[in-house]
């Protein structure tokens, strides 16, 4: 699938086949593409467990659930915990170094391993794992965030489902799955062939651009030109919105094969 | 709670919410047995649909809100209810969702068991 074709067919799926499970193969291209992910001061921020459901204990299983998830843990075969480690400033220094060492921090912008050391590490890290705790959370919650985004765009491309959900049960998971204490619960993202149409009822709704984007200031609106709107759907970053006219009955239909109400 | 039949109930404003918000009023032959499964639970919790409805939830300051508790014990009253019906499996499943149904449409988030097997 091209990428703007991944980027606009992602969707929030609920509807998975859960006899059909995912095959390792394509688990791995998900943690690759998240493991290449932008990062800041190239820290490991992201940490990630794949757990399959048709491994899960019923105990471990039960207290995973919360109001929100139960069909949908109940669908998808294979679930993936994203977490970030609290720690990773740990082997940032060293990480830094390394891209120095491979020019791609370069003196031309000022780059240099002595910098690294006494200025990023001593005057930047250690004074910002001693005072400084809502942002080594807020940095390592967005970075860990961006990772995620490789991961479900990964999914999509890969034809799987994907679908991001709060974590629950985290004392449960911390002991049945061994989560180290640094670990911090980000998402819990399900995976799976969907059972839906791809195109889950279309498009979802957004916001035209000149809402939430600017140019020049904040008071001038990004107004979005039309020609390039058209290309756009023409790649299917832009799709057919939703609700398509087969909404209805797939969902019903859907609901009917587990039994769910309708 | 009346037990004269699924008529009796499918004219309450929560029902009628339940049964044109699910499509049932334009499928009677299904109207009729998810009715039933609905007015069973009211005889079996000694409830009126409305009843149910609010044993669901509590009052906030900012208004009402979903009860984990009532909620909680809601879903082991429709689990006793099936099974007082004796229904194993799919069946018991499905008619369990039918009553979920009706709570889901009248604005309480309840998410039931998938008939998978």
């Amino acid at each position: 699938m091209e990428f703007k074709e991944v980027i606009g067919t992602r969707r929030s799926i609920r509807w998975f086949k859960p006899w059909k499970p995912v095959e390792r193969e394509k688990i791995q291209v998900i943690l690759e593409a998240a493991n290449r992910s932008s990062r800041a001061v190239n820290a490991d921020y992201p940490r990630a467990l794949v757990v399959h459901r048709s491994e899960l204990s019923d105990e471990v299983f039960a207290s995973l659930r919360n109001p929100t998830t139960t069909v949908d843990l109940d669908l998808a075969p294979t679930y993936i915990f994203w977490f970030y480690d609290s720690e990773y400033l740990q082997d940032a220094r060293d990480n830094l170094k390394e891209l120095v060492r491979n020019k791609v921090l370069t003196a031309s912008h000022g780059w240099s391993e002595a910098y690294v050391d006494d200025v990023m590490w001593a005057q930047v890290f250690v004074p910002m794992q001693r005072n400084n705790a809502a942002g080594l959370t807020f940095q390592a919650a967005v970075e860990t965030g961006i990772a995620i985004g490789n991961a479900l765009n990964a999914a999509v491309d890969e034809g799987l489902g994907t679908c991001l959900h709060a974590m629950s049960g985290v004392d449960k998971i911390r002991e049945a799955f061994k989560v180290p204490d640094t670990w911090v619960p980000v998402w819990l993202q399900l995976v799976g062939y969907p059972l839906e149409e791809r195109e889950a009822g279309g498009q979802r709704p957004r916001r035209p651009l000149a809402k939430s984007f600017f140019e020049g200031d904040c008071t001038r609106p990004f107004e979005a030109d039309p020609a390039v709107t058209e290309r756009l759907r023409a790649a299917r970053l832009l799709q057919e919105p939703g609700p398509l006219p087969y909404r209805d009955t797939e969902v019903r239909m859907m609901s009917r094969m587990f039994g769910l109400p309708e | 709670m009346s037990s004269s039949g699924a008529d009796d109930i499918g004219q309450c404003p929560e029902v009628r919410r339940w049964l044109t918000g699910s499509g049932y009023d334009e499928r009677p032959a299904e109207r009729a047995g998810v009715l039933d499964s609905l007015r069973g639970f009211c005889e079996f919790a000694g409830q009126t649909p409305g009843e149910l409805i609010a044993a669901c939830l509590r009052s906030t300051s900012e208004g009402m809100a979903i009860s984990g508790k009532g909620r909680r014990s809601m879903q082991a009253a429709i689990d006793e209810y099936v099974a007082s019906r004796g229904l194993a499996g799919r069946d018991a499943i499905v008619v369990g969702n039918h009553v979920r149904g009706f709570l889901i449409h009248n604005g309480v988030f309840i998410q039931g068991p998938v008939s998978i097997s």
